[in-house]
């Protein structure tokens, strides 16, 4: 990505907008297959929507997920808790890591509020499921990484984007 | 090059519609069509998905090209004319996006280049019209997406009955006496037609 230029503050904060983002690496012992994944990903979605309302939200924007795996990638999103959540994609075969990258942009609460919802909802959904969340880290992008890119290559590009995560970036243990 | 943009709020269907509408409009390689993706929440979801459909994108992060980072949208509009020369460029700015300041700073971005601009499609999502509007919460951004727009589009259609959907028409209605008002779903594919063909046409 070319170096961002910002001018001003964004036109969206003077409605209560705020965002956060944030990609992560998650792994689980036993291999999830991609209906584990998608309800995964969906409740995540639901989970953090809820968190957001729970601190104070009055809207929700969207709360959307990418998820890439060595095995094909899924996405998830919702617009709020009484829509549901919705998800794409299909993994060839079950895997034991992804990556996931979150997107919440809620109306009402200040960005802290969001990247705290963001941060619980992911947490504890992940850990519901028996996953565990090896490095996460804020506001990176997956620019890099390309869709043509080997296996190999895109499992490195996604593991150079995660170094030094700015929130954890705990051993892997496996 | 041709710059049309796709706007509307956050979770209105605009993803889903620039990949439809991007194919149909490329033709069996008649155009050449590039996008431009604009997310404010720093990790562009929406960018890797329309990448991994294989359509040229370029990803904008870290803030609103209405505002924010209006020079990198300018500076990223001249570079796809200076390096790929599309015959349209596509535009989906974030969700909160005011469509007048997305025009402006792609004319920026057109000063050394041959751009013309193309309609502002604003979507509405017929889904949650009351909320959307709702002066409290949304309203006045939403309404300012709403007026101005060239083409309105109600989204996700499909997922309504006929009453929300003349609901929603008749509410966006109030806010642009000009804009043309048309009904899509990006899921049946209803709508994308036409929004091709204005596109073609559009003449500032």
């Amino acid at each position: 990505m070319d170096e961002t230029v910002k001018d001003d503050h964004g036109c969206y904060t003077e409605h209560g907008v705020s965002g956060y983002g944030i990609a992560a690496k998650l792994s689980r012992k036993e291999a999830m297959n991609d209906a584990f994944v998608k309800n995964m990903a969906e409740n995540m979605m639901l989970s953090i929507a809820q968190k957001c309302l729970e601190l104070g939200a009055r809207c929700i924007g969207h709360i959307k997920s990418h998820l890439k795996t060595e095995a094909g990638n899924i996405k998830a999103d919702t617009i709020g808790v009484s829509h549901g959540s919705f998800s794409t994609g299909n993994l060839t075969h079950p895997v034991n890591t992804l990556y996931i990258a979150i997107n919440s942009i809620v109306q009402g609460i200040p960005e802290d509020a969001v990247k705290a919802a963001t941060l619980e909802g992911m947490h504890e959904v992940a850990d519901h499921r028996g996953l565990s969340v090896v490095k996460e880290k804020e506001h990176t992008y997956f620019d890099e990484f390309d869709f043509v890119a080997s296996k190999k290559d895109y499992i490195k590009q996604l593991e150079e984007q995660l170094a030094g995560g700015s929130i954890s970036d705990t051993d892997e243990g496996e | 090059m041709k710059i049309t943009q796709i706007a509307g709020f956050l979770g209105c269907g605009k993803t889903t519609l620039v990949l439809k509408l991007s194919r149909q409009l490329a033709g069996d390689n008649e155009r050449k069509v590039a996008l431009v993706v604009n997310e404010i929440g720093e990790i562009p979801v929406d960018g890797k998905v329309i990448e991994e459909s294989g359509m040229m994108v370029k990803d904008i992060g870290g803030g609103c090209i209405c505002c924010e980072v209006a020079a990198t949208f300018a500076k990223t509009i001249y570079r796809i004319y200076k390096d790929f020369s599309p015959d349209h460029v596509l535009v989906e700015p974030t969700g909160v996006a005011v469509p007048h300041q997305v025009k402006l700073a792609a004319r920026m971005g057109g000063r050394d280049a041959k751009i013309s601009l193309g309609p502002a499609i604003v979507l509405f999502d017929a889904t949650r019209p009351a909320e959307l509007l709702d002066m409290d919460m949304l309203g006045q951004l939403v309404t300012t997406q709403v007026k101005d727009a060239d083409i309105i589009a109600i989204s996700k259609v499909d997922a309504v009955d006929d009453a929300a959907v003349g609901d929603s028409s008749q509410r966006v209605r109030a806010y642009n006496a000009k804009a043309e008002i048309l009904n899509l779903s990006s899921f049946t594919g209803l709508g994308i037609d036409q929004l091709v063909d204005r596109i073609l046409v559009w003449k500032e």
